[in-house]
């Protein structure tokens, strides 16, 4: 067959990247038997609308923002809880250990979606036309735009800020024009977004490592023969760790230009222990009962050998 | 009274509109002046908006049925026997029709059978079922009102008629009665 | 081949549907209905995009700005500018006339719609102009043709639902990689796009109103420029002069994004109309409101449905056959800036301007950025081309509006005005062939 998959971000995204890897995979381990065609930029719907296409079985596959997943499937959100991983390392752990093969079979049974691969995105980071943010003091009136998404705006609100929520279509001009500040995407995104235009700092944040699912619908799934289906997870597998690898080398490419190119200029942050605890403290509690329970999260900090809350 | 509620319902869609309307533009601009002036910014005034202004739109789609105002290609009519252009308006009417009750179907259904149960807007935390609600709500409305504007066309012999060409003939005949009392005077 | 059966069941029915009479929303929709259920596609799809295509946050200043112009209107902001412009006629040979123009300019900068402008400066010129001799049909076909000018100067409905139907269209890979990273169109970008572009058209059809003033002996008046009362008309005007600038000035300072300004307009009107000049009163508020509402309504229905009728375009690439089909025509941008022109200008004179937009977006801008077209420009000539056929027969609703007024024959004004839509076509196509007159300004801009 030839099937759809729906991607979110444009070309020379995270997102393009793992879901040509998975098409390559494919085709490989099909025989060319099967093989699959990206619509990107959401030309096949928004994230969040391709999951119910993709549970009805109107959609093969989607590439999207486990955030946007998250509302389908609640005990996703965990990944998205700030500072839950504190660096990659972490969560490629997460990714590959048991916890994540939980929640597949959660998102299977919640929302009808099977989670085959991971984009690993990269952790979001603040960027600015302002002035360079060193400390948690540096964010005060600072006027930034998130998505709106309860856990981002929250955080942001735990640091003392009033963040903008405003549609992605209006960020660009806004920024632009100075209706708003900065704004949070990982180094990939503010690279093909050309925010190095408009942003002259960026703020090394790690408060949310963006992971991306590559879904197919589980009917789709479930109509393939015992082969295919081994082909699809293992192509999915393969992505996965392509991914990891696109990550790393992309990452450092794009600071380097970011800052030769645009003359951006990053700076670490000198108190982030203070920011992960006042998000920690604000937020977490607010979802513990979504996510499963207190016990999930503890679980979730034990495998990575931090301490529990 | 009976009258006064009875124009109430036949103008339902246009109430709720004018509400919807008046409600997200004053929401809006408070959101300007509260992130312009007091560096504050609602959180959930962007999702609110967004749905009220969706509300407002297929409420107003129906109204515009209502006015049989939705825009039609209808210069060839000029170039038909005059029995025919009846025959095809009824006809496009009964495909509208037709269509819009299998959308309402198709929005019944997602909306209580395919949807996920967990989905929920992100700021406001209503389930999206209930904001989804509108699509079959407004075309079943919007179907009562092709079959309205039908049977006052063809059983009552009155023709409702587009607002736009409406306003122009309001313009012609008040042209029309200046040109007279000058002629008068 | 599949594609061309789909192509065949979904032009053809929507055709059909067309020339039955058949509302633009009911056949797109029943069109597209018929391919997916040609394609044994689940139509279960319709739900979401019905609801996503209209709940986008940038589409809501499309009600706002029809509002806007509405109580405008009301609050008597429209008549004091029009009185500014026709303060300006003066001695020149179709120096009224030419006022036209100008009122229609202005008023372009602070209403978003095409028939909108025609009315409002109609209205007032059209006896102003037979006041001074005038014939009543070519003053009529004069508003009527400068009535598009309201949607090329910002700030411009079209362009607003232009950049919403440029989001997430996704172009050839070879063509990135020839002419750089197709970013989603900005409104803004637009808007000032739009200023030099409907410059140029305003000089061609004051140009062209010069020659034939002349000919039908259309003199000024005797005693010259009334500098009393040109100043006199700045006097009473000052709120109604200040409204484009709050509105422009405001997206262009940061203060608000363009979807944000429609908003501040409205407010502005509000307050000018019930303190300033006291003329708006509830009644009109409630009218206005009504107005918008299915106005509103029955545009943004053909939104969902051209959505779809775009969803099924995209997911079987006729897009990308229209272009090669086209590339393999001829790749000489001149011949396929032409092609495309009188392919708007045709579409112009039977469809309506946004429905047209919505329809056609999806299709062509891949191909011209195929070709190295800036999609800010491709942009820019499509409204251009478009606001032509406001005054275009067999739909012209410029025509109508101004023959309404003036009470002369549809026929008449329409055939009077054909000379002015050739004038304008010509100015599109110099628009066209030299781009950095829609692209200089917005560089001076920083974009
Ligand atoms: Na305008
Ligand atoms: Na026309």
């Amino acid at each position: 067959a030839n099937w759809n998959i729906a991607v979110g971000d444009g070309g020379g995204s995270a997102q393009e990247a793992l879901g040509l890897k998975f098409i390559e995979q494919l085709e490989a381990k099909t025989d060319g038997k099967h093989s699959a065609k990206l619509f990107l930029n959401g030309q096949l719907g928004s994230e969040q609308d391709t999951v119910n296409d993709a549970a009805i079985g109107t959609l093969d596959f989607s590439i999207l923002a486990s955030n946007n997943l998250a509302p389908f499937s609640p005990t996703l959100g965990i990944l998205s809880l700030p500072y839950i991983f504190e660096n990659l390392d972490q969560a490629v752990q997460t990714v590959e250990g048991p916890i994540a093969a939980e929640l597949v079979e959660n998102t299977i049974r919640d929302s009808g979606v099977r989670i085959i691969g991971w984009t690993y995105s990269g952790f979001r980071v603040l960027s600015n036309s302002k002035r360079p943010i060193q400390k948690l003091a540096d964010l005060d009136g600072i006027v930034v735009r998130v998505p709106k998404n309860e856990i981002m705006i929250d955080t942001y609100k735990s640091w003392g800020n009033n963040p903008t929520p405003m549609a992605w279509s209006e960020t660009f001009t806004a920024l632009q024009q100075g209706v708003v500040d900065g704004q949070d995407t990982p180094y990939t995104t503010i690279y093909a977004m050309k925010f190095g235009e408009v942003q002259k700092y960026i703020s090394d944040l790690h408060y949310l490592f963006l992971l991306e699912p590559l879904i197919v619908s589980e009917s789709v799934y479930q109509d393939q023969n015992e082969a295919t289906q081994k082909a699809i997870l293992e192509a999915g597998n393969e992505a996965t760790a392509y991914s990891l690898q696109w990550l790393k080398d992309q990452e450092a490419v794009i600071k380097e230009e970011l800052v030769n190119k645009y003359g951006m200029q990053i700076d670490t942050l000198q108190d982030e222990a203070e920011w992960a605890k006042k998000a920690q403290e604000a937020v977490w509690p607010k979802f513990y009962e979504s996510v499963g329970g207190k016990g999930k999260v503890n679980e979730l900090l034990r495998s990575l050998g931090r301490d529990e809350v | 009274m009976g009258s006064k509620f009875i124009h109430f319902i036949d103008n339902i869609e246009s109430y709720i509109c004018r509400t919807l309307l008046a409600l997200f533009v004053t929401l809006l601009f408070a959101q300007i002046v509260s992130r312009q002036l007091f560096g504050y910014s609602f959180s959930w005034s962007e999702e609110l908006s967004v749905y009220m202004f969706v509300w407002f739109v297929f409420f107003g789609a129906s109204y515009a049925a209502k006015l049989a105002a939705h825009n039609r290609v209808t210069f060839q009519y000029k170039l038909m026997p005059s029995w025919l252009p009846p025959i095809l308006e009824f006809l496009s009417d009964m495909i509208w029709v037709a269509f819009n009750s299998y959308f309402v179907y198709l929005s019944y259904d997602f909306v209580f059978n395919k949807m996920n149960l967990f989905w929920k807007s992100q700021t406001l935390g209503i389930p999206m079922k209930y904001i989804y609600l509108i699509l079959p709500i407004a075309f079943t409305l919007m179907t009562i009102r092709i079959l309205q504007v039908n049977y006052y066309k063809l059983i009552k012999g009155i023709d409702i008629r587009d607002p736009d060409s409406q306003e122009m003939d309001e313009l012609m005949e008040h042209d029309i009665d200046e040109n007279d009392k000058k002629n008068a005077a | 081949m599949a594609e061309s059966s789909i192509v065949l069941i979904l032009f053809g029915s929507f055709l059909v549907l067309l020339v039955m009479g058949a509302p633009v929303t009911v056949a797109l929709g029943v069109a597209a209905l018929s391919s997916f259920l040609y394609l044994d596609q689940n139509p279960i799809k319709f739900v979401q995009i019905a609801f996503t295509s209209v709940g986008s946050f940038p589409l809501m200043a499309l009600p706002a700005f029809i509002l806007a112009g509405a109580l405008m209107e009301a609050a008597g902001i429209s008549k004091r500018l029009v009185t500014l412009a026709e303060s300006f006629a003066g001695p020149v040979t179709g120096g009224i006339s030419a006022a036209t123009v100008l009122a229609c300019m202005f008023f372009g900068a602070i209403s978003g719609s095409g028939p909108a402008t025609t009315a409002a400066v109609g209205m007032l010129m059209i006896p102003a102009m037979v006041k001074r001799g005038y014939d009543k049909g070519y003053a009529s076909a004069i508003t009527a043709s400068s009535g598009g000018l309201g949607i090329v100067i910002p700030p411009s409905i079209p362009m607003v639902i232009f950049g919403i139907s440029a989001i997430g269209l996704s172009v050839p890979p070879e063509a990135i990689a020839e002419h750089g990273e197709f970013q989603s169109v900005s409104i803004t970008k637009m808007f000032i796009a739009g200023v030099l572009p409907g410059l140029v058209i305003s000089i061609s059809l004051m140009t062209l109103n010069y020659i034939r003033c002349k000919r039908l002996g259309y003199a000024g008046t005797a005693e010259g420029w009334d500098i009393k009362h040109i100043a006199e008309s700045f006097r009473t005007g000052f709120w109604s002069v200040m409204a484009p600038l709050v509105i422009l000035g405001g997206i262009y300072s940061g203060f608000f994004t363009p979807t944000e300004s429609a908003i501040v307009a409205i407010f502005y009107t509000l307050f000018v109309g019930v303190f300033i000049h006291r003329e708006l009163s509830w009644k009109d508020l409630f009218r206005s409101l009504e107005t918008t509402t299915w106005l509103s309504g029955r545009v943004l229905l053909i939104l969902f449905t051209a959505t779809v009728f775009g969803r099924l375009l995209v997911e079987n690439q006729i897009p990308a056959i229209v272009a090669e089909s086209m590339l393999s025509l001829t790749d000489n941008i001149y011949l396929i800036w032409f092609l495309i022109i009188i392919f708007l200008l045709f579409v112009g004179m039977f469809m309506e301007t946004l429905a047209a937009i919505m329809i056609l977006t999806p299709v062509l801008l891949p191909v011209t950025y195929n070709l190295g077209i800036d999609p800010v420009h491709f942009g820019i000539v499509m409204v251009c081309s478009l606001s032509i056929g406001f005054a275009t027969p067999p739909l012209g609703e410029n025509l109508f509006v101004a023959s309404g007024i003036s009470n002369i024959s549809l026929e008449e004004v329409t055939v009077k005005a054909l000379p002015f839509a050739f004038v304008s076509a010509a100015a599109v196509f110099i628009i066209a062939f030299f781009p950095e007159i829609a692209l200089f300004l917005p560089r001076q801009f920083g974009y």
